[in-house]
């Protein structure tokens, strides 16, 4: 580790030296100059930002990943994804414990409502480790969209679910198109739009 | 122990909680978390009254408690 | 509360309301109703207020000896109290106490609070204002929270009859006027989300105070030489400085059923006390309506290096001395449980908690020589003098309901 380089005549003070570290050898003021001039060298610093400008720009210029399939147990029978092909998909993965995913239903009902018969499916896959606690949530707050139970999480995973609730929305030909975490009444609007978008033309 | 190195051990002892560890907590997994019961202060009048009897019939004070824990929500 | 959580919680008011009853064994009683009102907003953002009264009465041990006779004390307002032989040596005395506090919660974006809080409190002979802040950001995925925050305390202590002279003798004339006294503190914290079960924290705090530090009605004895008779009291004196340092660890661990509560403190200030506190808890519920939850504390706490049982009459004062056992190596054991329960049909809930506590000195000398019935001084098969504890019970009802 560097300590302090002192002002008069380029002694360096106060050096801890390390075994095998790179910092190993004792620094003169000229030296340290000079290592910084290199690190300032205009090829440096395009070579890091090229190190981080590749695995950002593949990210956004990549192809939309395909959703993930699922067959999930429902109210009446199986939900699977891909009997839902041709429809734009929403999956929102909740729990009765999720404050958040409360105020979403409401919402997502609307939805169900308004854009149910131009091609727009839901599917709210609950979490819930005890389906006691999902249909008690569902008794308090009715559901007009389906519900599927995935209790081991596994279609979560799947997902790479990072927060409660997430919901997903998926073109007609299975591509996913956005993420959202979290729900939020104000935000909701601007979802709802790009949810139009993507309906089946 | 000297009061600084009782110091650097409290420290030591709190940046060891934030340590990540092995096993992650899946947002789904949260569930239990999510009850009022699961935090530090269960009942919080209680921890109040306490604190004001303690501190009428001791020497010591403080150990006030963090936030933490909850549903992770949003 | 984490950062995150406290966006989520439902708009609306709440009221709660507790009842304390308060009663140490021959001294002190006390009853401090209190109540709150808090109105959380949609956007997470909230206001508390809060209201306590306390009414004390009783005795508190004056710092004396016990001796094996019967002693007479008088206050400074000029009551006096009579004690049995082996008993710790109180004063009477009488108060009513005020306290009010004010609270914000701001919700920072999704994944930080900030709070901030006012209080002020009154009693016949103290008066304190005071204001916190304190923020907690969430961070690793809302599993690690970090808070930090930061007090300050502004007292006046104006003792009935006016303030003792440090280690004059008792009976000097008081100084009139008021005492400031200045407390600020500081706090970090962290907390994580270990598994699915357990949640662990930490904290560490410390505490700075300035100002009139001393109790102004607690005096020392001075025992003579050779009998070890209280002869004479002189008031007590205590430095104008304390830094206080604490660390708290903390767990909650969720079983199949229940869960266990565990808080272990270590405490240390400059004054030479030290301490450790162990706290546990059990949540067990009964049924969907109802609950129990057993409490064991355990306290154990070493003196201040002024810290005296008694002086010695004829030899030189020192320069800080107390006999204030609660500055003493002080020992206490509380038991208790709660029980909660919520009337059918009703939002409201209900607790009632009742706990025992029982508090004693180590190492306390034998009580001196008195009459001739009495054990001789030294002998300490069961002399009142070792084993004074002081025996206290607590009744605490509380109401919680939202509307």
């Amino acid at each position: 580790m560097v300590g302090s380089v002192s002002d008069d005549d380029n002694r360096v003070e106060h050096m801890t030296a390390r075994e095998g570290s790179w910092c190993s050898l004792p620094r003169s003021r000229s030296q340290l100059t000079e290592e910084r001039d290199r690190v300032r060298n205009p090829w440096t610093i395009a070579l890091a930002l090229a190190l981080v400008a590749v695995p950002v720009l593949a990210k956004t210029t990549k192809q939309a990943p395909v959703a993930p399939a699922f067959t999930l147990p429902g109210m009446k029978g199986d939900v699977a994804l891909e009997s839902l092909r041709g429809k734009t998909v929403l999956v929102d993965f909740w729990a009765s414990w999720c404050g958040p995913c409360r105020q979403s239903f409401p919402w997502m009902n609307d939805l169900e409502k308004r854009y149910g018969g131009k091609g727009l499916a839901i599917v709210a896959v609950n979490l819930d480790k005890d389906r006691e606690f999902a249909n008690n949530f569902l008794a308090e707050v009715p559901a007009s969209f389906t519900v599927a139970f995935d209790p081991s999480g596994k279609t979560a995973e799947s997902y790479k679910v990072k927060a409660m609730p997430t919901t997903f929305l998926i073109s007609p030909d299975g591509k996913l198109l956005a993420t959202h975490t979290g729900f939020d009444a104000k935000h909701a609007p601007e979802f709802e739009a790009q949810i139009a978008e993507a309906l089946p033309k | 122990m000297t009061t600084r190195r009782r110091t650097f051990a409290a420290l030591l002892l709190l940046a060891g909680i934030g340590v990540p560890g092995c096993a992650t907590v899946h947002p789904w997994d949260r569930d239990l978390m999510a009850k009022p019961t699961m935090r530090f202060v269960p009942v919080p009048h209680e921890m109040a009254v306490d604190d004001h009897i303690y501190f009428s019939k001791e020497g010591s004070t403080g150990g006030m408690d963090a936030a933490g824990g909850g549903c992770g929500c949003n | 509360m984490p950062a995150a959580a406290q966006t989520q919680l439902a708009p609306g008011w709440q009221l709660e309301t507790t009842g304390l009853f308060y009663g140490e064994q021959l001294r002190a009683k006390v009853v401090e109703p209190t109540g709150r009102l808090t109105r959380q907003f949609a956007n997470g953002r909230a206001l508390s207020l809060g209201l306590a009264v306390d009414a004390i009465t009783g005795a508190s041990p004056t710092g004396g000896l016990p001796t094996g006779q019967v002693q007479t004390t008088t206050s400074s307002s000029g009551r006096s109290s009579t004690t049995t032989a082996d008993a710790v040596p109180t004063h009477p005395f009488q108060d009513l106490r005020y306290a009010a506090d004010l609270g914000w919660v701001e919700p920072l974006g999704s994944l930080v609070s900030a709070s901030t809080s006012a209080h002020f409190s009154q009693e016949k002979d103290y008066a304190s204002i005071g204001g916190g802040l304190k923020t907690s950001v969430d961070v690793l995925n809302r599993l690690v929270t970090l808070t930090a925050g930061a007090g300050y305390n502004r007292d006046r202590v104006f003792p009935t009859g006016g303030t003792a002279v440090g280690l004059a003798p008792d009976d000097t004339p008081r100084i009139p006027g008021d005492n400031p006294k200045e407390v600020r503190t500081g706090l970090v914290g962290i907390s994580r989300v270990v598994s699915r079960r357990w949640l662990l924290g930490a904290t560490g705090s410390q505490t700075r105070e300035t100002g009139y530090l001393t109790d102004p009605y607690k005096i020392i004895s001075l025992t003579d030489p050779e009998t070890q008779l209280p002869v004479a009291q002189v008031n007590e004196k205590r430095p104008s400085e304390r830094l206080r340092d604490d660390v708290l660890a903390s767990s909650v661990y969720h079983f199949e059923q229940d869960i266990f509560y565990m808080n272990y403190r270590y405490y240390w200030d400059d004054w030479g006390v030290r301490s450790h506190t162990l706290d546990m808890k059990v949540r067990h519920d009964l049924s969907s309506e109802s609950w129990v939850q057993p409490h064991v504390r355990l306290y154990a706490q070493s003196p201040a290096s002024f810290f005296v049982f008694g002086l010695t009459q004829g030899r030189p004062l020192p320069e800080f001395a107390s006999a204030d056992e609660r500055l003493g190596p002080l020992r206490t054991a509380t038991f208790g449980a709660t029980y909660g329960f919520r009337v059918p049909g009703h939002r409201g809930e209900f607790t009632l908690r009742g706990e025992y506590m029982y508090q004693w000195l180590v190492g306390r000398p034998p009580t001196a020589i008195a009459s001739s019935t009495n054990t001789p001084a030294g002998d300490d098969s069961g002399g009142g003098g070792q084993h004074l504890g002081t025996n206290i019970g607590t009744i605490l009802i509380g109401y919680t309901v939202p509307f």
